[in-house]
């Protein structure tokens, strides 16, 4: 690993006084192992809460750099309502280790999106996680928990159905420091 | 780490003046502003064939300077930009420094600041961009892919360092000289190239690799030459330098060491690319020279004809030289993944191994014509590439105006012109020349200058 660390971290100082940027495809880490998706149930006149948890493995070698910056780019996600209605919102974790993503408060939260009966609601996540978890990007490990918290107001009905993630790209920008 | 990179850089800075020096003849503004042609007898090419040193020195052939003594403006100015006293501080040279970039040191080293760059080499200072996914690796250089060779890249050189011609007789001398041998070559595997050229995904369960062949040897060869006029000109052997040259020496190589390297070293992904850590490559040979005094046998040749205004030279040395090391250690250097750890294991010791030193040769023509115009070219191989000078001078009373173009060892075209100005025994040249450093396929423009003592 430190060899690979290094000369990934030659080919960074190559380019001077430049930046190091990684477009970190989150979703190409879940799609396929079924942490893509996020199956809910919510009963009447409830709030519930179910998430998913991912690890994420990026280059080594960065740990004396500073982050500028760390943008969610891209990031889509189908709620594939089955029935009932009510209205289900993301929050996103991060954390050095898995369990940690169960402290902290939400590094960003997506606004609930209304659902309801039989329907497929694309919802966009987006946001600036600069100066929430910087540090946790320069390491070559980090976890990722996604959490759909759905709030059903029916009294009779449970609304129910899936949030399947379909894109997530973190956009974190370095000024590398290499030696 | 910035005291190692510090101190590689010195080290090449010391070495890299040798291959300038090699490499171009001289610190002539005069040959710089004609490309970099070597005007045989005016020239330095007598280093490289012996039947040179049979032609008469004379002073004022076609305004051929006695001494060219360079005017070292880059260096002066290289010394204000970064003093010595603030080296350590300097970004230059200072890894910890946010304005470190190791393409402008490489930069320094393969081009020394002893004349005034006019236009300095690029180091570029984009942005590296990464995509990371759980199977895709993707980097971006940007405009830093420009540096990543195509093909074999790296450094080397014959030189003599020292070449003391002793005492002889008709025409024969006894000598000695310390030659110094070293070539750095690496090439990137397909793989790589394509993923640092051309932004390929790096792909799982797949070998990167860097392939490196460095060898260096040193050590003195005592010598006998040979150098002699077999033929004069119409007038007899001291109206003019017309007539045939022959030259030729024997050397007797004595190695003092030598040491070479050869393997790949790289990684090899996992799967998925990044859900596994990718596995070091390292399986390395590496041959050293237990003693000195290393033999072998070797020689130069080289002819050549003037013929009133018109004269042509072709040298070649170090022709057979084979160096036979009868005790060398040969080792393996390898990682293994287990215990994350870099052994070496003896594979054999007290054999025998031999090594060469490239051929060199030089061919040179000249022709030095009665109005003040001069027209020469010659073709270098100094072990890595070939050099071709092309170059003319013109001369108008006091005023000297120069041109030329020279294709460089990786094979891109490079300029050259200037002008001169001669008061009595006293001259300025001034040359101005293009040049392509080793990491970088642009061009960098650089000022000669010099006073000619006529």
């Amino acid at each position: 690993m430190k060899a690979f660390a290094t000369a990934l971290l030659v080919c960074v100082a190559a380019c001077g006084q430049g930046k190091a940027i990684f477009n970190v495809d989150v979703y190409s880490f879940m799609a396929g192992t079924g942490k893509d998706t996020i199956p809910y149930i919510i009963p009447p006149s409830t709030t519930a809460s179910v998430s998913t948890v991912q690890k994420l493995s990026l280059p080594p070698g960065f740990g004396s750099s500073s982050v500028d910056s760390v943008k969610i780019t891209t990031g889509n996600a189908d709620l594939q309502n089955a029935g009932g209605a009510g209205s289900i919102g993301f929050s996103l974790y991060f954390a050095s280790d898995s369990a940690g993503t169960y402290g902290p408060p939400a590094a960003l939260n997506i606004p609930a999106t209304a659902v309801s009966g039989v329907e497929t609601v694309p919802v966009a996540i987006t946001g600036d996680l600069s100066g929430v978890v910087d540090s946790l990007f320069k390491q070559d490990v980090l976890w990722v928990r996604i959490e759909a918290t759905g709030t059903n107001g029916s009294l009779t009905t449970p609304v129910s159905g899936k949030g399947v993630l379909t894109a997530l790209l973190i956009r974190v920008v370095l000024q590398d420091k290499v030696f | 780490m910035r005291t190692g990179v510090v101190a590689l850089a010195l080290v090449l800075l010391v070495l890299a003046p040798v291959r300038a020096a090699h490499a171009q003849f001289s610190f002539d503004a005069r040959r710089f502003g004609m490309g970099g042609v070597s005007l045989g007898r005016d020239g330095s090419v007598s280093r490289f064939n012996p039947a040179y040193r049979a032609v008469k020195k004379r002073s004022g052939l076609n305004g051929a300077p006695k001494i060219s003594i360079p005017v070292p403006i880059g260096l002066i100015d290289f010394l204000q930009q970064h003093p010595l006293g603030k080296l350590r501080y300097d970004p230059m040279f200072n890894p910890d420094s946010a304005g470190f970039n190791p393409i402008a040191l490489m930069n320094l080293i393969t081009s020394p600041p002893i004349f005034y760059d006019l236009k300095k080499p690029p180091a570029p200072t984009n942005d590296v961009e990464f995509t990371i996914g759980k199977n895709a690796f993707v980097m971006d250089l940007g405009q830093a892919q420009a540096l990543v060779p195509e093909q074999e890249f790296g450094l080397g050189t014959t030189s003599r360092v020292l070449d003391i011609a002793g005492p002889g007789f008709a025409g024969f001398h006894v000598g000695v000289m310390w030659f110094l041998h070293y070539d750095i070559g690496l090439t990137l595997d397909d793989s790589l190239r394509r993923v640092l050229k051309n932004a390929d995904s790096v792909h799982a369960n797949s070998v990167y690799s860097i392939l490196g062949d460095a060898t260096g040897q040193s050590g003195i060869a005592p010598s006998i030459s040979y150098s002699g006029r077999l033929t004069h000109g119409a007038g007899g052997a001291d109206s003019s330098d017309d007539g045939l040259y022959l030259g030729g020496a024997v050397h007797y190589y004595l190695g003092a060491g030598y040491a070479r390297g050869r393997g790949p070293a790289g990684f090899v992904t996992g799967t998925p690319v990044f859900g596994a850590a990718p596995t070091p490559l390292l399986d390395d040979t590496l041959w050293t020279s237990n003693k000195a005094f290393a033999k072998g046998v070797g020689g130069d040749v080289g002819l050549a004809w003037i013929s009133g205004p018109f004269e042509v030279g072709f040298g070649i040395n170090d022709i057979g030289a084979t160096l036979t090391w009868n005790d060398t250690k040969v080792q393996q250097i390898r990682y293994f993944s287990a215990g994350d750890s870099i052994t070496t294991s003896l594979i054999a010791n007290h054999v025998e191994t031999k090594t060469k030193l490239p051929i060199t040769y030089v061919a040179n023509s000249a022709i030095r014509m009665g109005t003040g115009t001069t027209v020469g070219g010659d073709v270098v191989n100094s072990g890595r590439g070939t050099i071709i000078h092309v170059g003319v001078e013109q001369r108008y009373t006091v005023f000297a105006i120069r041109g030329g173009v020279a294709r460089d060892q990786r094979k891109h075209m490079q300029f050259g012109f200037g002008g001169g100005l001669r008061f009595g025994g006293l001259g300025l040249d001034v040359g101005v020349f293009t040049h392509s450093p080793s990491l970088s396929e642009k061009r960098a423009m650089t000022m000669a200058t010099s006073i000619s003592i006529y």
